[in-house]
């Protein structure tokens, strides 16, 4: 099996053994995870493996019955999801869920609405025209017009107007062409690097995941079956096997 | 051709009193999926508290319109936190609209009783020294109220749009009307703009209540009129769709006011009510929807 790698850098998130349930089922056991300041973290898993479960027991929306999430030390398991955006966590949610008859500026003003996103608003703004100027020419424009590929830009750049200090982005490339999905990876390496912003991803190409991101994190029906730094995790006979269709064990 | 112009001025005075009793009842709709039955209650409720101003302080009714809108933005408030807030743990916006019918419904039968209690079943109304007082315009004659109403309905629908796309409160309710789950994965508390909301739900059925007591009267079990009145607006106007409720009411307001030329006044509610089902039928989106992405 993959042998956990030993991380005794300065964790931002900590989560300790949780279970989740949707009503009376358990979707998550007695999973753990760390992730480092600066790194990128993909989280790989077939359907249902409980990848998005994670991210919404992280983001406050699914409460875990049991164990603890800990941000910066202290525990986020018991905040409604606005109050864990004021501490620095913002999640791009699975099928991005702009406000589709709202403009494009005003998806970004609404994704600035904590108090300590506000007083940081234009320069923020500034930076995330920056980092995606697709959006700052079509600002007024309504986002429900726009593509895919810009759609995923703008709830990343939504999330970024939270000023987070941990980025989750859920189903980063689903529905989207090769080549905005190679556009949006880029731009995740472009302010993961010199932001130091923090990102765990969901990503159902598992090739890109890996080599995206430093460190991954193996999830099957509900538990973390692997952990290890990406690039060894992409040559495991297991996750060939599994994910990337070219194990020895080919059908 | 003078009867013409006097029936579509009152059309457009009676339509902005219609358009400013369906504001809050569209506020609650839009924003939450919540149907509150109850909204008529607090228009009568906001007519009676006038009528006290001015009967026992002498206060003009459209003078105490802050003092209305304060005490019924408290009970919208209540309304929240006892009777709505509780449904929210329903997921499906269907769900809480069923719910939140029967609730409001029962809401209705307490206040309107609570109103009966306090105030007599007797019908009231304010007269003030103004009341009688018209003035012409092209040869038509418009009573003062009225007209005072309409510019009541103009500011508070300009006020209310402002509110929507100028503020942080405004896009967190609009944020949360599209997606609730998306606006507080940003960063809104959903909760709490629901609360203010609600409050200025009421505030704004407040503020209608006073024009009716001013223009007509109130009476315990008047508020199902009105509510009916809010509905047919509101489907004309298309859900969610709080900019296009002024024009809606004027609308229905002018096509009331102008049927009384061709068929007896009797027929103005039945008129209203069949305009109400043409459009269900064949706009369900309302007059003013637009086509492709809005209607999703």
């Amino acid at each position: 099996m993959l042998t956990p790698i030993n991380c005794r850098r300065n964790n931002v998130l900590e989560v300790n053994h949780i279970d989740v349930f949707h009503d009376d089922l358990q979707a998550l056991w007695d999973v753990s995870m760390t992730i480092a300041a600066g790194e990128i973290v993909s989280l790989v898993g077939s359907n249902g493996a409980g990848k998005s479960t994670l991210m919404q027991a992280i983001c406050g929306v699914s409460k875990p019955r049991a164990g603890s999430i800990l941000f910066d030390g202290a525990r986020i398991d018991r905040l409604a999801p606005h109050r864990v955006v004021e501490k620095g966590i913002c999640m791009v949610p699975e099928g991005r869920r702009l406000f589709p008859r709202m403009s494009i500026l005003e998806n970004l003003e609404v994704g600035a609405s904590v108090k300590t996103a506000r007083k940081t608003r234009r320069e923020t703004l500034d930076w995330v025209y920056e980092v995606f100027p697709v959006l700052k020419a079509r600002s007024g424009q309504r986002a429900g017009t726009l593509s895919g590929g810009e759609q995923q830009m703008l709830a990343i750049g939504r999330a970024l107007m939270s000023r987070p200090r941990l980025l989750l982005i859920d189903e980063m490339s689903l529905g989207l062409s090769p080549v905005a999905a190679q556009s949006i990876a880029g731009v995740v390496r472009e302010v993961n690097a010199p932001r130091m912003l923090t990102i765990l991803l969901v990503e159902q190409d598992v090739q890109l995941a890996l080599t995206l991101a430093q460190r991954g994190y193996v999830i099957e029906n509900g538990r973390i079956v692997g952990m290890g730094p990406a690039a060894a995790l992409l040559c495991s006979e297991e996750i060939k096997e599994a994910y990337l269709g070219m194990g020895s064990a080919q059908r | 051709m003078s009867a013409v112009i006097q029936a579509l001025l009152i059309g457009i005075v009676v339509g902005a009193l219609y358009s400013l009793v369906a504001l809050g009842f569209g506020l609650i709709m839009g924003v939450m999926r919540f149907v509150n039955i109850a909204h008529g209650s607090f228009i009568i409720i906001g007519g009676y508290i006038a009528y006290w101003l001015f009967t026992l302080w002498g206060i003009d009714p459209y003078l105490s319109i802050p003092a209305v809108m304060v005490c019924m933005f408290v009970m919208g408030l209540l309304l929240y936190r006892l009777a709505l807030a509780p449904l929210l743990k329903y997921p499906r916006a269907e769900m809480r609209m069923d719910k939140s019918l029967l609730i409001t419904f029962g809401v209705t039968w307490v206040l309107d009783n609570a109103v009966t209690l306090v105030w007599t079943p007797d019908t009231r109304s304010v007269i003030t020294p103004y009341s009688g007082s018209t003035i012409g315009i092209f040869g038509a004659r418009l009573g003062l109220v009225g007209l005072t109403g309409l510019v009541i309905a103009v500011l508070i629908t300009v006020f209310l749009h402002l509110l929507l796309t100028r503020t942080y409160f405004g896009k967190h309710v609009r944020a949360a009307t599209e997606d609730s789950g998306a606006a507080s994965l940003s960063g809104v508390n959903v909760q709490r703009t629901y609360l203010i909301s609600c409050g200025i739900a009421a505030a704004l059925g407040g503020v209608a209540g006073v024009v009716i007591v001013s223009s007509y009267s109130v009476a315990p079990s008047g508020g199902l009129n009105w509510l009916l009145i809010a509905m047919v607006v509101i489907v004309l106007a298309g859900e969610g769709n709080i900019t296009a409720i002024l024009p809606a009411g004027l609308i229905l307001g002018v096509l009331q006011s102008m049927s009384t030329l061709v068929v007896s006044p009797a027929y103005q509610q039945p008129i209203s009510l069949i305009v109400f089902i043409l459009v269900l039928l064949l706009r369900p989106n309302g007059l003013f929807a637009h086509g492709g992405m809005d209607d999703r």
